[in-house]
């Protein structure tokens, strides 16, 4: 189970307009991308800490779920700012390698840390809005901003889909470690691959199951997503 | 009424899985049908090709005499005869939200607005299930999911509902409303055909029973036909419900559910304190 999704429906601000929301992450977005950086470095502080203010989150964890990003950023930025170069007064710490210098590039250096910060405000403002929006508030939003059915559609059953595979990748991989799978490297391999042959084998078999609900259920080539309506009297 | 006249179905070649079904559903006065038999008997298969999802290898199914027809017209009129539910929950819950996915159905038939609300809300009332109507599907227990996936076939209101396992993974009080909303449902007119491992369950609502084991019909017939002959009964690794059992053990008369057995039980109790 996804935890993020948890904090959606528990939030301080979870019945706030979804339009509200998305306004707000409208004008992270248009902060964090605006030119003036210090501007961004006080989006990230006040974005994180109202963050967690109003989901209640622990730092530790909130902390946590910048480890899936982490690598992504990181890799980019040393990407842009390490370079190749004939002179050593480019560089920062530059290291003698066949006849060229390798280091960090002084050109380089502002724009790398730039793109860095600005990363990070952006992933930090839509946390803040995946964190406080329950799904169903998402779907009326994208509604009543009248995008194309296709998209719509396409967000519901990936939401849908994504639980139904983490909940038979979570059973699959229990069952395996109560039974020792994962005791050392050489047995986890295996384990991995039985795992990752089962899940396909689940997801042939899951279709055909699902074709012949989506004929149970008349269904004629169109998902309707409609507004929610409210939970009444 | 359906009707199967030696309707054989296989998987795999040569390997029937039915075999030679004839078998009439829904006769006067048999509005729940029961589908009993084992694991891999081929309830569900014939659940399948009762819908028109398999086609039998030989042989064919009438409805109201007529035969099935295999067009995708055809098809979808079929369905709104015949609802089913299938014994996997979640593979036949597509939305995200409980009250999205129990109107998916007659949004596919493009009812108005209105009405699909009025039903929904009605169903969801039904099923006791109004508390989590507007709660994402992957935080509902087995049982929950269960009835969301009944309410999605329910709302459809066709004259006719298979229910494959219907009672597996509810609770107690799940099971109560289960009973009770298919003693209502039969009261509206529509008949029902269901399987289930629960013999109690089927005892009790069941109008006639059709037992089926290694693809074929072994026995059929009301309650006290096909119940009393134990060793029929052991050799489909099936059980007897309990209140044949205390009739053939205790020889007690034969209820035909539990209320019968406490109403008449307690009149006797009462006339013993009168003597
Ligand atoms: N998609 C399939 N492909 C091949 N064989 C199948 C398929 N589905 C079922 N079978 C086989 O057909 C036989 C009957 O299966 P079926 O699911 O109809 O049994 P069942 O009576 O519903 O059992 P249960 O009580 O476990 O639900 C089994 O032997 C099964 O292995
Ligand atoms: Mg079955």
């Amino acid at each position: 189970m996804l935890v993020i999704d948890k904090y959606a429906y528990t939030n301080r601000i979870v019945n706030w307009s979804p339009k509200i929301k998305g306004l707000v992450w409208l004008m992270c977005m248009v902060i964090a991308f605006q030119p003036i950086v210090w501007l961004k470095a006080i989006l990230i502080v006040a974005v994180a800490a109202d963050t967690i203010f109003v989901t209640k989150v622990s730092l530790h964890r909130y902390l946590k779920w910048f480890y899936v990003i982490l690598p992504f950023l990181l890799l980019s930025i040393i990407g842009i700012v390490f370079t190749m170069s004939a002179s050593k007064t480019q560089l920062y710490f530059p290291i003698h390698l066949f006849g060229n210098y390798f280091g960090v590039s002084k050109a380089m250096l502002p724009k790398g840390l730039l793109l860095g910060v600005q990363v990070l405000a952006a992933v930090v403002s839509t946390y803040w809005f995946a964190l406080t929006t329950p799904f169903r508030q998402i779907l009326d939003l994208l509604v009543s901003l009248h995008l194309s059915n296709l998209i719509i559609e396409e967000t519901m059953l990936m939401y849908r889909f994504i639980f139904i595979f983490i909940d038979s990748f979570e059973e699959i991989h229990r069952a395996q470690n109560l039974r020792f799978g994962y005791r050392n490297i050489r047995t986890s391999l295996h384990s991995l691959s039985i795992l990752v042959k089962m899940l396909f084998e689940q997801i042939m078999v899951n279709y055909e199951a699902m074709t012949h609900a989506l004929d149970a259920k008349l269904y004629d080539g169109e998902f309707k997503v409609g507004k929610s309506r409210p939970q009444n009297d | 009424m359906i009707e199967l006249k030696n309707v054989s179905f296989a998987y795999e070649k040569n390997r029937p899985t039915l075999k030679n079904i004839s078998l009439k559903l829904g006769e006067d006065n048999e509005n729940i049908v029961g589908i009993i038999g084992p694991n891999g008997s081929g309830k569900s298969t014939l659940f399948l090709n009762l819908v028109g999802m398999l086609k039998p290898s030989q042989g064919e199914i009438f409805v109201d005499g007529v035969p099935i027809k295999y067009g995708k017209r055809a098809l979808n009129e079929l369905r709104k005869k015949v609802g089913i539910v299938f014994q996997n929950s979640d593979q036949q819950i597509f939305y995200s939200i409980v009250q999205d996915d129990i109107a998916f159905a007659l949004h596919n038939l493009k009812l108005p607005q209105a009405e699909i609300d009025a039903r929904v809300d009605r169903v969801l009332k039904e099923l006791d299930i109004e508390s989590i109507r507007n709660k994402p599907i992957q935080y509902l227990s087995g049982g929950q999911k269960k009835r969301v996936a009944i309410a999605g076939i329910l709302v459809l209101r066709s004259e006719w509902l298979l229910l494959d396992e219907p009672t597996a993974g509810l609770d107690p009080d799940g099971k109560r409303r289960m009973l009770a909303l298919m003693k209502r449902l039969v009261a509206n007119g529509q008949k029902i055909i269901v399987s289930s491992h629960d013999m109690d369950f089927m005892y009790e609502i069941c109008d006639h029973f059709f037992i089926l084991n290694n693809g074929q019909i072994v026995k059929s017939g009301r309650k006290k036909d096909v119940f009393l002959d134990e060793q029929l009964l052991n050799d489909c690794k099936l059980e007897q419900p309990w209140l044949v059992k205390i009739h053939q053990k205790l020889h007690l008369p034969l209820y035909a559910d539990q209320q019968d057995l406490f109403n008449q039980q307690e009149s006797e109790l009462k006339g013993r304190e009168q003597q």
